[in-house]
């Protein structure tokens, strides 16, 4: 049996909101090996999102740990985390946050100024992965320029630039027409199928015909697929 | 972070907000230029005053004259100081010992002994007479105590003497007629004179002695003593004071009556003459007032820098409201660049160099615009204080503004501070800013 990547045991995130407690995330257990491609699925407010960040060390939970490739989270002060960040993790958003002042090349780039990357091999591996998201002759475009499925496209590029442990994906293509969405879908898939480990993070149904792993959330609690297609039958189509 | 690829990233993100830069940058332009012309019109008024001052003697000089006391402190029954009221202060002689004291002083370049005519000081020049200060001096030329002549040298010499320019004025015609016309100031240069000197004894008889003396030198007008001084050598002078007092002066015991100092700095010159006053003489130097006008001139840089600086201080306020603004706007920025790896210590130094980036190109425009205006008006007003210079008399000044080099560098350094302050606590909200929350922001 492999060793998993991912390891996380009762954790739970809690929001004060006013006199309310609200329970974004309320005991997960999961893991998650290498090479896999999960995809967390769940209605909106579910905890998709929160789950995410937690895994990538952009926020701590209320209780509960995370253990990434065998390092506690929990032990790691906010410098240690950014190094983290830095070094294993490969973030996509739904709504991009490419910084718009810059070229496409430009902004896959950037992560590497934080890592003392020369300007040459910076320039050079964002070039390369440019070509292969197939976006090399869009290279001095700028994110307006850009269609949303480009932009996206960028991204992931981005995303890809420090070759991390994990690329997180939130909601990846809900800012995308179905044509692109489904462009993106593929692209996260050839990156699995290159070796990478992949957690997309959806609410579309589509996405899972590329998963190896898939984990259902209700409530900030992971379920089962039968008891998810039994609630979810209420609340999906809004 | 390497260092290039910070300052490229500030002045990359600087260059994409080119107008709310450049109008934050404004207000540090004119504060900047604010500091930069007005502590520049308090140096130039400064050396202003300077260049006039200088007429009123080497500035680093100092004349140090004896302390004639009641004699030796006695001691009071019981021993110790006896205390009670003000002591007499004790006697200092200026012997020729008491010259090696004061050369031992560092900073001390050399010290002159110099000693007054006592036996009158009427010359007469063909049918004209006229009155000077006659002073023996130890130097063989007076070009050592800074003189410079006009005709002739500043050489002494037996049967010379070199006179300051004045003494011409003084002469008069004795048999003038009431209503009669003036001589003119006869030029005395190489011209034999006659100087007068008498004594009297014990029943009151006058004895007159007549000295034939050539000018072998005329000083330049120094605006001090020297310009109604005949100096003649020391031991001249001595020689005469001796035949008016009919008795011999020993310099080793009685002292001279004021010995010149030569400081080497005019920095110095405070300092040597505090010591020279310590060990019991008295010194005067026009430093001393000197000094209490550039005190004054130094309060007017202040408060004149003051000014500017409230200026800045204005500026300073608008730079934190545009880093405040910008890091608002760009809240999810931050989210992006902490979640691809960025340290809080990265972002801290990116928006800190964002807002001292603003503060040093205003203070860029600033220091030329204040430099650029200093020059503006120092040609407008050397037109103008010479013309009144030419109505007052007096020399005209050569600069009315003056930007001395460690100002634009001050001032860039100041600005530049000004921003980073500015943006600290800004930047401090953007560096600890949680990833997440700054992620969601809308
Ligand atoms: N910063 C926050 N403050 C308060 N409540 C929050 C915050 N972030 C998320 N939540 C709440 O946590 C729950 C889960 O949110 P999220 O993880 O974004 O859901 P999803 O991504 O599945 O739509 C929601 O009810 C949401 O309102
Ligand atoms: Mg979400």
């Amino acid at each position: 049996m492999t060793k998993s990547l991912v390891r996380v045991a009762g954790l739970k995130k809690y929001y004060q909101m006013g006199g309310t407690v609200v329970r974004a995330l309320d005991g997960i257990d999961l893991e998650i090996k290498p090479g896999t491609f999960t995809v967390v699925m769940g209605p909106s407010g579910s905890g998709k999102s929160t789950l995410l960040y937690l895994l990538g060390g952009l926020d701590r939970g209320t209780s509960g740990e995370i253990w990434v490739d065998g390092q506690s989270l929990n032990d790691m002060d906010e410098n240690s985390l950014a190094l983290f960040r830095r070094r294993s993790m490969g973030f996509v958003f739904q709504s991009f946050n490419l910084i718009p002042s810059m070229t496409a090349l430009q902004n896959v780039a950037f992560p590497m100024q934080f890592a003392g990357v020369t300007s040459a091999r910076r320039e050079m591996q964002a070039r390369n992965l440019l070509a292969q998201v197939g976006l090399e002759d869009r290279a001095e475009h700028r994110p307006t320029e850009l269609s949303g499925g480009q932009q996206q496209r960028v991204a992931i590029a981005r995303a890809l630039v420090n070759d991390p442990d994990l690329i997180l994906a939130d909601e990846p293509t809900g800012n995308l027409d179905t044509a692109s969405g489904a462009a993106i879908m593929q692209l996260l898939s050839d990156l699995h199928l290159a070796g990478k480990t992949v957690l997309v993070v959806s609410h579309d149904p589509r996405m899972t015909r590329f998963a190896t792993d898939k984990i259902f959330l209700l409530d900030g609690r992971v379920v089962s697929e039968e008891e998810y297609q039994s609630a979810s039958l209420g609340t999906m189509d809004l | 972070m390497k260092f290039f690829d910070l300052l490229r990233l500030i002045f990359g993100n600087l260059n994409r907000r080119k107008g709310r830069v450049a109008l934050t940058a404004i207000g540090v332009v004119i504060g900047t230029a604010a500091v930069v012309i007005l502590v520049s019109l308090a140096i130039g008024l400064q050396m202003n005053a300077n260049e006039q001052l200088y007429g009123i003697g080497d500035l680093t000089q100092i004349q140090v004259s004896p302390t004639y006391g009641e004699g030796p402190v006695v001691v009071g029954p019981g021993g110790g100081g006896g205390g009670g009221g003000g002591a007499p202060p004790q006697q200092k002689l200026l012997t020729n010992l008491a010259l090696e004291e004061i050369r031992a002083i560092p900073g001390v370049e050399w010290v002159v002994p110099r000693e007054f005519l006592m036996a009158g000081g009427m010359v007469k020049y063909q049918r004209l007479e006229g009155w000077a200060n006659i002073i023996g001096v130890d130097v063989d030329d007076l070009a050592l105590l800074g003189l410079e002549a006009t005709q002739g040298s500043t050489a002494l010499g037996r049967g010379v003497v070199v006179m300051g320019p004045m003494i011409a004025n003084n002469f008069y015609d004795p048999r003038q007629r009431p209503g009669q016309e003036p001589p003119p100031p006869p030029d005395l240069y190489d011209q034999q004179i006659q100087m007068i000197v008498s004594k009297w004894d014990a029943q009151g008889n006058e004895t007159r002695k007549n000295i034939s003396l050539r000018v072998s030198g005329v000083l330049k007008e120094a605006r001090g003593e020297s310009d109604w001084t005949i100096y003649m050598p020391l031991d001249q002078v001595k020689a005469l004071n001796e035949w008016a007092m009919n008795r011999r002066i020993n310099y080793n015991k009685d002292g001279y009556s004021m010995a010149v100092v030569k400081v080497a700095n005019v920095d110095q010159v405070l300092d040597v003459a505090d010591q020279i006053t310590q060990l019991g003489y008295q010194a005067y130097t026009p430093q001393s007032f000197v000094q209490g006008i550039n005190n004054f001139y130094v309060i007017l840089q202040v408060i004149f820098g003051g000014v500017g600086a409230i200026a800045l201080l204005v500026a300073a306020i608008g730079i934190a409201n545009t880093m405040a603004m910008s890091i608002l706007e760009r809240t999810r920025e931050i989210g992006l660049m902490k979640a691809v790896g960025a340290t809080n210590r990265d972002v801290l130094a990116i928006f800190l160099g964002e807002a001292s980036g603003i503060g040093f190109l205003g203070g860029l425009g600033g220091v030329l615009i204040g430099w650029l205006a200093g020059q503006a008006i120092n040609v407008i007003a050397i037109v103008y204080l010479a013309g009144q210079a030419n109505q007052q008399g007096g020399p005209p000044p050569s600069v009315a503004v003056y930007t001395p080099l460690w100002l634009p560098v001050f001032a860039l350094v100041f600005s530049t501070l000004i921003g980073m302050i500015s943006g600290l606590y800004p930047a401090l909200r953007a560096a600890t800013m949680i990833p997440v929350m700054a992620l969601k922001y809308e």
